[in-house]
């Protein structure tokens, strides 16, 4: 435990950084279309919490495979509603940092969904919530309550590229991305984790501002379920995602387990899924600033 | 340059003592200029270096004053087009209690936005345990600081550090230290940051920003956005780069830095009598020598430039020393400027460093070597006036002849006049500062002749105390205008400023004294923090009847008093609630009717303002102003004009429930209690306490107290004069010394002879230091006659332009009557060791023919 | 009486210069002295000797039997006050001061009484013939009666011995001989011991006794009778 402490405290020192730093040129470069295209808690709560994290988009005729596949695991995942009990742990090189929990719960179809996110531990934390509420023609609005101060805030997120409160998730990693600024190309077959997978090469467009050059995913052919996506600045890779137990939870096959390697940092977040369940019943009005308030 | 070191330099060794006087008083002067000029710069550009490094890469800052404003401004802002990111921001100053630390700079930020504007590195310690922004977020209590105050007072992660606020003193727990960066030495590394809405709790600040910060978006100029956000915000609002900060603290300070500016040049102009004094003695005692020069060939030309190159070397070398003195001490005189102005003006700030600028050493270099050489203009053009034939003769040359008599009179007659008439006419400000400069020049045209007069008139009254010593004390004053007069005129200057300002610190007390009798009269004071002009925290409404209910309380008035900037100047608004106020504390306004001026007010239809800020922005009863709230423009007009003395740039009062409706605030910052008849003070103020220990910050004050608290700022402010004054009277104490050093090398023979015939040395002596007295006594009678004409003119210049009071004129004749034994006691200590040096020379040498 | 006892006096400096070697002299009581001797003889030095202005660098100044030697400089005043008076050959009065002020002078300095200061001044402007002058600033005068003012200061209280430093060096030669027939009068009258410093041979001639100096020693010391 402490030798883990110690070295998780030496990556740091390397040059980690609690709020992340956004300098003014990244920023410039996101600006024009920050506002509106950039919300990456919303996508990040809106897609169920990284079970869908790439929707896919025709291009080309030579891309079409490609695109179909992306398209048909978004597909795949659809859900009224969703709630899982998640927990989040912050590894260095050498050991956990902290572990997290939460409850999730969303409801309501893609573009339009409201989700509500309560920390249930560690202590120091607990009560917190989020509350995400997607528009379909615009930013999502975006709330959190901290109880010990007996208050909710707007949260204004202003740059993507920034760690997700301290884990090895950027937001932008969180983020929906947007079919159509994505071109999508079939790289072949390749197995992970010893399922076979398509191997999908994704490039943003011109139009399409990102941290990353370029992504690799890998889609199971079984099952249609995302397996691992590398993303790249250059040539370089600097974060990987790899989903693992996949399981059919009511005829949607869920990882339950998300891993997400900063390659940079050499440190890694793990993300459980519990009590996973979809179409749960829900009610619109706990999806609210007054609900998250309520304990 | 050969005739400086062939000439000059003989001279200089042989009277090294003089030349050392001499440079001295250039030091001087230039010390006290560069020390003032340098700790007000530093102080400044601390404070302006401190919004700097706290605004990073801010573009922009709205801003309504320093009332903060709603959250929902934020929205607007961040809806604006031309704004790429917008970020709210409090700052809170709060007391460390870590002896030596002083406050603690609080920045209250959002952190999920923050980091586009400003850098956070955050270095965690070996222990590090928690630094999760989430928990960062999640606990109120959540602080981070710079490395450098961590280090200093040994705090790491998760240290607890006790601070003050609202709810009483309440520990919190460092989560995270940020590494050295610029950010880090904002306020001399005293900075701390918290969660924004963490903030607004802790300090009582509602749901209310304290600014704005954001930068443009790609595409748009920051004229464009400013142009843009002014527009969406309305006028209550200030919209301006950072730097605009430092600015209004430096509007603020403007009455404060004119005196700064008064003073230092007052050092430099009676450093300037010295070298004057100093160069007309050696232009008369070098005369025979000048003779032989002219009867060598040397042009007046050359005789003229010798002596302006004496001048100019003696000039800068005193100016060399002065700017190595000034810098040197100007830490200790920053430091308490730094203080005068926390305390003063509630602006906390970090002079860390003193750093002199290298355009004002500069600036003073030059105005020292300046000063010197205008010092020597006349004795060097009475130099190359030297006729040779007549310097080589034996003769007295010291006295005023009478056509030069008459030339000056005629010449101060004219500009009296000349002065006088700038006085009745009035109106315009240089019309006003040219009859002031005039009234200086005429006083100093005429102080040879007046000095000459009293020493005549002293005479027998020397004769007559001391026969021998007294008369000839006198003889050497009458024989010696010029060696005298100068030194009367330094002294006569200085102590004309003495007068001036005790007369004006006397008449602000007395102004002072009567307005907190008036205006300030509830028997208890409740406020958020210890210090009255601080304004970091504010009580929430609902204690006004809390305070009401503990028993011994007749009443409870709140009182909002906050800094708006009226006409780009910054100005206090202080909200009251008017008809209780009327009833206990009724006040007769200057201009205009009571009755009606409470009436009005109380009805939210007029404002009451002070007769300083009329008087420094020109307002008329009854003339309708416009002052900008953030929640529109206040249209009324003046319904009353009163005395007082809150703030120095002027005071705008309202009723409570007009603050209320365009601030949309409703905090106060002090509670005015009033006693039931037979409760005792201080047993309600232990109620007070009591009722809310550990539960508020609640500092209760009687109403001694806070006089005495007012009275103490104001002694603070008039002790920097104080200082000032005392380097003018060292200054003119100097010039004594060097009128006596060469006194006694003149009167060298006469002592020889007195000696012979049976002058013992205590006689010696004597005869010096009456002599010396005798410089102080005239000095003191000029000196209080130009100080009355001075305090005229001080108080007009407090009233016109720095302070807008209406100070009566009163001349301070405690100040005078102690001014006397204080001067003449100093006149006495410059004469000792001249008295001395007379006493101990060889008796022969002082009977032997020249 | 005055005593000189093997006076040695050197001025040191860059060069060092004996002024006097070995002198020693005995003047008794109301005898009436010239010392003559070239310029740089030494003659000034032993007047300043004797007046207590100066120090020697070895030997005793004896003033009626009491040595001089090792009193402070007030102690020397007192002694110069109160038997000393000494004249000038630029007379040395003080130009601010009028006749009788000047005259008043050494008795204020006494702490006389301010009425009888006056009428000894008085008294002794009149012994000196000046008694339409008394009110007169000293650059109204001419040069003799400057120099009777002076001697009238001089003699302020009477004292036993009179220095006089070339007194009619700065006069004419019958204003001169008027001068010196006031101190040979005055000598006569009130007794006491005048030295005279002189290179003016008729001066040293009306002296009962005539000292020469040269180069820091007594070369010659003439008594002559009446």
């Amino acid at each position: 435990m402490n030798s883990a402490r110690r070295l998780i405290t030496k990556a740091r020192r390397a040059g980690s950084s609690l709020w992340p730093r956004a300098s003014l040129r990244d920023a410039r470069r996101t600006g024009a279309r920050l506002r509106d295209s950039v919300a990456p808690w919303q996508r990040f709560l809106a897609a169920g919490f990284l079970v869908l994290i790439v929707s896919s988009g025709y291009m080309s005729a030579q891309a079409e495979d490609a695109r179909q596949i992306v398209e048909e695991a978004q597909k795949r995942s659809d859900a009224k509603s969703q709630r899982y009990e998640g927990l989040l742990q912050v590894f260095d090189t050498k050991g956990k940092i902290a572990d997290k929990r939460w409850t999730f719960e969303r409801i309501g179809s893609h573009g339009q969904s409201k989700s509500v996110v309560r920390f249930t531990a560690p202590a120091e934390v607990k009560g917190v919530a989020l509350l995400v509420v997607n528009h379909p023609d615009r930013a999502s609005d975006q709330w959190m309550w901290t109880p010990a101060i007996e208050r909710d805030r707007r949260i204004a997120l202003q740059d993507r590229s920034t760690r997700f409160f301290g884990t090895d998730f950027s937001f932008e990693d969180l983020e929906e991305r947007d079919v159509s600024q994505y071109d999508y190309t079939l790289a072949g077959d390749e197995t992970v984790d010893a399922a076979v997978c398509w191997r999908i090469q994704s490039t943003p467009k011109q139009t399409r501002s990102s941290q990353y050059t370029r992504s690799i995913v890998w889609i199971r052919k079984d099952n249609y379920a995302f397996a691992r996506i590398e993303n790249f600045i250059r040539d370089q890779v600097v974060r990987r995602l790899n989903y693992s137990d996949i399981q059919n939870v009511q005829g949607i096959w869920t990882a339950r387990r998300l891993e997400m390697t900063d390659l940079r940092r050499g440190s890694r977040t793990v993300l459980m899924l519990e009590k996973l369940q979809y179409n749960v019943p829900m009610k619109d009005e706990d999806f609210t600033l007054q609900a998250i308030r309520r304990p | 340059m050969i005739l400086l070191r062939l000439i000059s330099w003989p001279y200089f060794r042989k009277h090294v003592l003089r030349t050392m006087l001499t440079t001295a008083g250039i030091v001087l002067g230039v010390a006290v200029f560069v020390a003032m000029r340098t700790a007000n710069q530093s102080v400044l550009f601390a404070f302006s270096r401190t919004v700097d490094r706290i605004a990073g890469k801010t573009e922009l800052q709205v801003t309504a004053g320093e009332t903060g404003f709603d959250e929902d401004i934020l929205e607007i802002v961040q809806a604006a087009s031309s704004v790429r990111v917008a970020v709210p921001v409090i700052e809170a100053v709060v007391d460390t209690n870590i002896k030596g630390e002083g406050s603690l700079l609080i920045l209250g930020v959002d952190m999920t936005g923050d980091r586009s504007l400003r850098e956070y590195d955050l270095e965690s310690g070996e222990e590090a345990v928690i630094d999760d922004p989430l928990v960062f977020l999640a606990q109120p209590d959540s602080i981070i600081l710079t490395k450098e105050f961590a280090e200093k007072n040994r705090f790491a992660v998760g240290s607890r550090l006790p601070l003050g606020t609202v709810e009483g003193e309440k520990r919190f727990t460092v989560r995270g230290i940020m590494k050295s960066s610029g950010l880090t030495s904002a306020f001399g590394g005293n900075l701390a940051i918290m969660d924004i809405y963490a903030a607004q709790k802790t300090f009582g600040r509602g749901r209310k920003f304290d600014r704005i910060d954001l930068a443009v978006k790609p595409g748009h100029t920051i004229a464009e956005s400013e142009q843009e956000l002014r527009t969406l915000v309305g006028p209550g609002f200030q919209v301006d780069p950072p730097s605009g900060r430092g600015q209004q603290f430096e509007a603020m300070l403007g009455a404060y830095s004119m005196m700064v500016s008064i003073s230092s040049l007052f050092a430099l102009f009676i450093g300037m009598f010295i070298i004057y004094n100093s160069f007309a003695i050696a232009v008369t005692e070098r005369r025979s020598e000048v003779g032989i020069l002219r009867a060598l060939g040397a042009t007046r030309r050359q005789i003229r430039w010798l002596f302006l190159g004496e001048s100019a070397v003696t000039g800068l070398i005193g100016s060399l020393g002065g700017l190595v003195f000034g810098v040197l001490v100007a830490r200790a005189v920053a430091a308490s400027i730094g203080g005068l102005i926390t305390d003063v003006y509630g602006v906390a700030q970090h002079a860390g460093e003193v750093t002199a600028s290298f355009a004002l050493l500069a600036g003073a270099l030059a105005i020292g070597v300046a000063t010197s050489i205008v010092a020597a203009l006349i004795p060097a053009q009475n130099a190359a006036r030297v006729d040779p034939v007549r310097a080589l003769q034996k003769g007295k040359y010291q006295v005023l002849s009478a056509g030069e008599s008459r030339a000056r009179m005629l010449a101060a007659a004219i500009l009296a006049a000349v002065s006088i008439v700038c006085l009745t006419v009035g109106g315009s400000r240089v019309v006003f500062y040219a009859g002031y400069l005039l009234a200086v020049v005429v006083s100093l045209l005429l102080s040879p002749l007046l000095s000459l007069g009293f020493a005549r008139m002293i005479r027998p009254l020397l004769k007559w105390a001391r026969p021998v010593e007294g008369a000839l004390a006198a003889d050497s004053l009458i024989q010696a205008p010029r060696r005298t007069s100068a030194s009367v005129a330094a002294l006569m200057l200085s102590l004309a400023m003495v007068v001036a300002f005790a007369g004006m610190a006397r008449a602000s007390y007395t102004s002072i004294i009567d307005w907190m009798n008036t205006a300030l009269n509830p028997d208890l004071f409740v406020l958020p923090s210890q210090n009255i002009v601080t304004r970091s925290m504010w009580f929430p409404p609902a204690m006004a009847t809390e305070l009401a209910a503990i028993p011994g309380v007749a009443r409870v008035q709140m009182v909002r008093d906050v800094r708006i900037v009226f006409r780009r100047t910054p100005v206090m608004v202080i909200a009251i609630e008017t008809s209780s106020v009327q009833q206990t504390t009724r006040r007769t306004p200057v201009e205009g009717d009571a009755d009606e001026m409470y009436r009005a007010t109380a009805a939210g239809q007029g404002l009451m303002v002070s007769d300083n800020l009329a008087q420094l922005q020109h307002l008329r009863l009854g003339e309708v102003i416009e002052v900008p709230a953030p929640l529109g423009v206040i249209r009324l007009p003046i319904v009353g004009i009163v005395i007082d003395y809150s703030d120095q740039q002027g005071t705008i009062l309202m009723d409570r429930s007009l603050f209320e409706r365009y601030w949309h605030d409703d905090s106060v910052n002090v509670f005015r209690l009033y006693l039931k008849s037979g409760a005792q003070v201080p047993d309600v103020k232990q109620r007070v306490l009591e009722r809310y220990a550990g539960q508020r910050q609640v500092f209760v004050l009687t109403n001694g107290e806070l006089k005495g608290y007012i009275l103490r700022i104001t002694d603070q402010w008039f002790s920097l004069t104080s200082v000032q004054i005392a380097v003018a009277v060292l200054v003119a104490i100097l010039g004594i010394v060097n009128t006596l050093t060469v006194s006694i090398t003149d009167r060298r023979r006469e002592l020889g002879v007195l000696r012979v015939a049976g002058g013992l040395h205590g006689q010696i002596r004597r005869t010096i230091w009456l002599e010396a007295l005798s410089i102080g006594a005239i000095g003191l009678v000029l000196g209080f006659a130009l100080g009355a004409i001075n305090l005229y003119y001080i108080l007009q210049i407090v009233h016109r332009d720095i302070a807008g009071m209406r100070l009566e004129y009163e001349f301070p004749v405690s100040v005078v009557v102690a001014l006397v034994p204080t001067i003449l006691g100093a006149a006495f200590l410059a004469a000792i060791w001249p008295a001395e040096s007379a006493v101990h020379g060889s008796l022969v040498e002082a009977l032997e023919y020249e | 009486m005055i005593e000189l006892d093997h006076i040695t006096k050197r001025f040191e400096g860059q060069r060092q210069v004996t002024a006097l070697a070995d002198v020693s002299l005995v003047i008794p009581r109301g005898e009436m002295v010239s010392i003559i001797g070239p310029s740089g003889s030494g003659k000034s030095t032993l007047l300043n000797l004797v007046g207590g202005l100066d120090r020697p660098t070895s030997g005793q100044v004896r003033i009626d039997g009491a040595t001089l030697g090792g009193l402070s400089d007030d102690e020397l005043t007192r002694v110069r006050r109160d038997k000393i008076g000494f004249i000038f050959q630029f007379f040395n009065l003080l130009p601010t001061l009028s006749c009788l002020e000047n005259v008043g002078l050494p008795l204020h300095l006494r702490g006389w009484p301010r009425r009888n200061v006056d009428a000894r001044a008085r008294e002794l402007l009149t012994l000196v013939q000046l008694t339409d002058r008394m009110e007169h600033l000293p650059e109204e005068l001419s040069g003799g009666e400057r120099q009777r003012v002076a001697i009238a200061r001089a003699l302020s209280v009477y004292p036993p011995i009179i220095l006089a430093d070339e007194p009619t060096g700065n006069l004419d030669t019958q204003t001169g001989s008027d001068i010196l027939a006031l101190i040979r009068d005055l000598h006569a009258r009130l007794g006491s011991t005048v030295v005279i410093v002189t290179h003016d041979m008729s001066v040293s001639q009306s002296c009962s006794r005539t000292i020469v100096l040269r180069d820091g020693r007594v070369v010659e010391d003439v008594r002559r009778s009446k």
